[in-house]
């Protein structure tokens, strides 16, 4: 697999940091909103990229980290108000499995409140941030060079016999 | 590279996998009621049985033949449990509130308001059982320990003592609970040849007087308007193929009209 070379942070302007760092930054813009209805996090960092996809590599390698770190977050808390609500609906059972599911979702929203600050300020600076596993995706798919970039055309070729 | 992202996957999910792990484990730990011993619990009940005594509302009724039904229904259960570290002290109070509710050490209350509401004397046991339940899980002290935390609940406090007396008279357990206290009273009312579905009759004629202020304060029902299911899983326990049913000899009737 082939990548794209990584422009180095002198080779990238000011503008485009500042689109970079906003991917990370959107988070604190809409977590009044996101706290009783998580989606709607997630939903701004889709718009967020929708709007700012033709902004180069780098933008786009920070959008797509901080989005795809939001998926579990957004789906961990999504879980956590649905299983709350239901304690409250039906009979007020809060196990100490849910406890633990609220704490380890605590700990997973401030992981992710540490990493995107510090992934805004490395963007700032025109820097690679790599979170672990969403860094590398956001990386591959930003990066990657696909078979219609190389200038070859597709052939077909048979199965692995 | 796809090697890589899988492992850096395998370590966030461990990660956070161990998280929930520990702090479910950890949260658990409160309310272990292990942290009290068995004399320690018989003891804190006794103490806890004389002041609630002490109450007008759970004022002793002293009628003998009251009193000998009761621990007739009750030898019959104890004799039904395999082993049990609690002596079971069964007291009749004078109200008519239907109500029956457990303190700690196996001291078990019942309301002359619930012997009149039961039918029969093994409606009575049924619920019995159930209570005893509560005492062989230890769901009383494992309440007292998540919400009061050991120190206080064993600090000796008179005025402490006064306050959890006055928790111990309200307690509601949650959903589990009151399923671990059915399935325990299904099988100890089978042991004690008695049908373990008669608590299923209980339920529903509970459910009938819903809305019955003399119930406001029976936590056998506290997981209304859950009951269905907890019919549904009474119903549903098979006793063995040898079990026999040895009806109670009593005059019920008689012995209520006596209240």
């Amino acid at each position: 697999m082939k990548y794209h070379p990584i422009p180095q942070p002198d080779e990238i302007e000011v503008r485009v940091r500042e689109d970079a760092m906003g991917a990370y930054l959107m988070m604190f813009a809409t977590a009044a909103l996101g706290l009783p209805l998580p989606i709607l996090n997630l939903v701004a960092a889709i718009v967020y990229y929708y709007v700012n996809r033709d902004k180069g590599k780098f933008v786009q390698f920070h959008m797509l980290q901080s989005l795809y770190s939001q998926i579990p977050v957004t789906l961990l808390n999504s879980g956590l108000v649905a299983w709350t609500i239901v304690n409250f609906v039906r009979d007020f059972n809060f196990t100490s499995i849910y406890w633990g599911y609220l704490i380890m979702t605590g700990v997973a929203g401030l992981v992710y409140l540490i990493f995107s600050i510090v992934g805004a300020v490395k963007a700032r600076k025109g820097l690679f941030y790599y979170f672990i596993f969403f860094g590398k995706i956001a990386y591959h798919q930003v990066y990657r060079i696909r078979p219609e970039q190389t200038g070859s055309t597709p052939s077909n070729q048979p199965p692995g016999l | 590279m796809q090697q890589s992202i899988l492992r850096d996957l395998g370590i966030l999910l461990g990660i956070f996998g161990l998280i929930w792990l520990g702090a479910s484990l950890f949260s658990f730990y409160p309310e272990d009621p292990q942290l009290l011993s068995i004399e320690r619990e018989q003891k804190l009940g006794d103490a806890y049985v004389d002041l609630v005594l002490l109450n007008p509302m759970f004022q002793e009724l002293e009628n003998e033949k009251i009193d000998s039904s009761i621990q007739v229904i009750g030898d019959r259960l104890s004799g039904g449990l395999n082993q049990s570290e609690f002596d079971y002290r069964f007291i009749v109070f004078d109200s008519e509130m239907i109500n029956a509710f457990t303190l700690p050490g196996g001291n078990i209350l019942i309301s002359t308001g619930l012997i009149g509401f039961s039918e029969s004397p093994e409606e009575l046991a049924a619920v019995i059982a159930h209570e005893m339940g509560h005492v062989e899980e230890r769901h009383v002290v494992a309440r007292l320990i998540k919400e009061l935390g050991i120190e206080i609940l064993t600090s000796g406090d008179p005025y402490v003592l006064g306050e959890v007396t006055g928790m111990l008279t309200s307690t509601r357990f949650d959903r589990k609970q009151e399923e671990e206290a059915d399935l325990f009273a299904c099988h100890l009312l089978e042991d004690s040849n008695i049908e373990p579905r008669t608590l299923a009759t209980v339920f529903r004629r509970l459910e009938q007087e819903t809305g019955n202020e003399l119930l406001e304060h029976f936590e056998i029902i506290s997981t209304h308007p859950n009951f269905r299911s907890r019919i549904r899983d009474v119903l549903s326990y098979l006793p063995e193929d040898d079990f026999t049913v040895e009806p109670f000899t009593m005059d019920w009737e008689e012995i209520k009209s006596g209240l």
